[in-house]
């Protein structure tokens, strides 16, 4: 069902969404299955169908929830930069999407932010699905080509590439009958000095204070690792061409876009 | 077998708590339990006791949010409200929301304007499945530092009259974007009257000139709390997994461009500080019988601005490095000794 996209928009998307997303994602979670200290004697009182676990701590042999929300941003010209996401409410069995909800939501949002309107929507899940169009097209009347985020929350370490996937929609002919598939595009993460010093915090938990000393060495270990990842990448597209050279590797033209500021190279 | 101890001199130093990977049974964080919060409204332990809250978490999403907020505003101040639970002596922050207010420093009464948002927020929240409640406030300072001015004290005192339990958190997004760390401060007002038993001593901070008066009237009348982070196994998860698309940023990041105006006026700043210092001490020498504690005074701000001075100087410098490693990195055209295991340390491109 996805295939490359064609429209030609770029996507920007801030970090912001992503720990949204997971947020909502972990707290539906989290208050669906009882945290392992309460008794089991409540989890009668969790009414959810999905959850049937006694101890109400792992809930791995269900399906996890599905939570949707909406995504908001700018789009100048080509590019799309989704900064911010909200929750809806979405009934599943009953495909119904509570609208007046969502105006208010909107309403609010645009009161804090009001240069950002509606994108599109996110979801949580492996895949997307044929059911997904439904929510899809309901949305149709807000944004006329909304975008479909999709986060997939199952935790796999091997796993090397981020679990977002972006599609839009595209009407195609199938069997004579024109239909709306999602195609997948691609889309960069971008951010401002200010997110990122943040999600670096978080994501390393470095020390904030202490002396010079730790701060410069805070600062240098992270270009040090930035650098690091450079080297790596430099390293694998050097081993493809070496291969190529020697005629292992099937010839590519490998379009290098090195995306750095302009800072780099004129300074 | 050096660099091994260096790093745990280096963390105990920094009381660094290295979490394990968190599984998913430690996210019972987000787990918001109704009748204990009920429960913890009622018997109100804090009455008692001024300095009960000691320790703030801060959920990662919170933490975002609000430098990204704080920033958006630029050089005006703006406001939120922060959403949590209490645990014993610790308040939890689990999400903020921004208000449509602006300029705090000048009305004491701008929460007033923000109630129906607040309300209608709260609303839809709880019915979007956010089941918490609103734990305290947060606003910006940019550039000048953070702290309580008097306005803000006043705001603080009366909210933790009527709306306990509370809590103030100021966030500077210009000195975050300036050194490379967030910062972020939660405080708790004292009552009226109190006195508090000790004097604990916080981290020294620049304030600016204009500011330094309003700070120094009210700094005792209200205490710093501890804050940590946590994020959820998924937030670990993901965020390593950024890192792998994210590197890009670190690297193209310049803190010295961004930052021009501030660091010119920490600099105004700094010579207004000395020119004061440089009048004091012509005045204290007019006097033949200049008490000596004016001297002694006199030495403490000279100290304070040679702090000030050392800490713009190492934010410069850091900014410095980090072009010149680009420098050396991209620009330069040098032949390095290539050996065919390379070493796992970074090395300069060639270029032929």
């Amino acid at each position: 069902m996805a295939s490359s996209s064609s429209s030609g928009l770029t996507f920007k998307l801030h970090p912001l969404v992503i720990v949204n997303i997971s947020d909502h994602y972990t707290r539906v979670k989290s208050q669906l299955s009882l945290p392992p200290s309460l008794t089991s004697t409540s989890s009668a009182a969790t009414s959810n169908n999905n959850n049937n676990n006694s101890n109400g701590g792992e809930n791995n042999q269900n399906p996890p929830p599905r939570v949707y929300g909406c995504v908001i941003g700018v789009q100048r010209g080509r590019t799309v930069e989704i900064f911010n996401s909200f929750e809806l409410i979405y009934d599943p069995s009953t495909r119904s999407l509570d609208r007046s909800f969502l105006e208010k939501k909107q309403e609010l949002y645009k009161k804090v932010f009001p240069h950002f309107y509606v994108l599109g929507w996110y979801s949580t899940g492996s895949d997307a699905q044929e059911s997904d169009m439904h929510f899809h097209k309901a949305l149709m009347d807000i944004n006329e080509s909304p975008l479909y985020v999709l986060l997939n929350p199952a935790i796999n370490p091997a796993q090397k590439d981020l679990p977002v996937t972006i599609y839009e929609s595209e009407l195609h002919v199938i069997d004579g009958v024109p239909q709306l598939i999602f195609v997948r595009s691609s889309y960069t993460i971008e951010t401002v000095e200010a997110e990122r010093i943040s999600v670096d915090h978080v994501a390393h938990l470095k020390p904030s204070g202490g002396s010079a000393a730790t701060q410069l060495a805070a600062q240098l270990t992270g270009i040090h690792s930035a650098i690091k990842m450079l080297n790596s990448r430099i390293r694998v597209l050097h081993q493809y061409l070496v291969g190529m050279q020697k005629g292992i590797c099937p010839f590519l033209v490998i379009v290098v876009q090195i995306k750095f500021s302009w800072n780099y190279v004129n300074i | 077998m050096d660099s091994a101890i260096a790093q745990k001199t280096w963390e105990l130093e920094n009381n660094i708590l290295t979490v394990e990977t968190p599984d998913p049974s430690s996210d019972s964080i987000f787990y918001y339990d109704e009748a204990a919060q009920a429960k913890f409204q009622q018997e109100k332990p804090w009455a008692n006791d001024p300095h009960y809250f000691k320790r703030v978490k801060i959920s990662a999403l919170a933490l975002l949010k609000m430098v990204v907020h704080a920033r958006s505003g630029g050089t005006i101040e703006v406001m939120g409200l922060m959403q949590g639970k209490t645990d014993g002596d610790a308040i939890i922050v689990m999400d903020a929301f921004a208000l449509p207010v602006e300029g705090t420093e000048t009305r004491v009464n701008a929460q007033a304007d923000a109630y129906e948002y607040m309300v209608d927020y709260s609303q839809t929240n709880k019915q979007a499945g956010r089941l918490e409640n609103v734990v305290g406030w947060y606003h910006s300072h940019p550039g000048y530092g953070c702290w309580l001015s008097g306005i803000d004290v006043s705001t603080q005192m009366l909210n933790q009259q009527f709306q306990e339990p509370f809590l103030a958190v100021v966030i500077d997004p210009t000195r975050t974007v300036s050194a490379g760390k967030v910062e972020i401060g939660a405080f708790r007002t004292y009552p009226e009257g109190y006195k508090p038993p000790d004097d604990p001593i916080s981290e020294y901070q620049t304030i600016p000139l204009n500011k330094i008066e309003d700070f120094g009237v009210h700094c005792k009348q209200y205490y710093a709390l501890d804050i940590t982070y946590f994020k959820s196994s998924l937030d670990c998860h993901l965020l390593d997994l950024l890192w792998n698309k994210y590197w890009v940023n670190t690297l193209s990041s310049s803190p010295l461009l961004g930052n021009g105006d501030y660091v010119a006026g920490q600099i105004s700043d700094l010579a207004e500080k000395l020119e004061q210092a440089e009048n004091q001490l012509a005045h204290s020498r007019i006097g033949p019988l200049g008490p000596p504690r004016k001297k002694l005074q006199e030495e403490s701000q000279l100290a304070k601005i040679t702090r000030d001075s050392a800490k713009i100087t190492v934010e410069q410098v850091h900014g410095l490095m980090s072009q010149v490693i680009k420098d050396i990195l991209f620009n330069s055209v040098r032949q390095s000794s290539r050996s065919q295991n390379d070493q796992s340390g970074p090395e300069p491109m060639i270029e032929t």
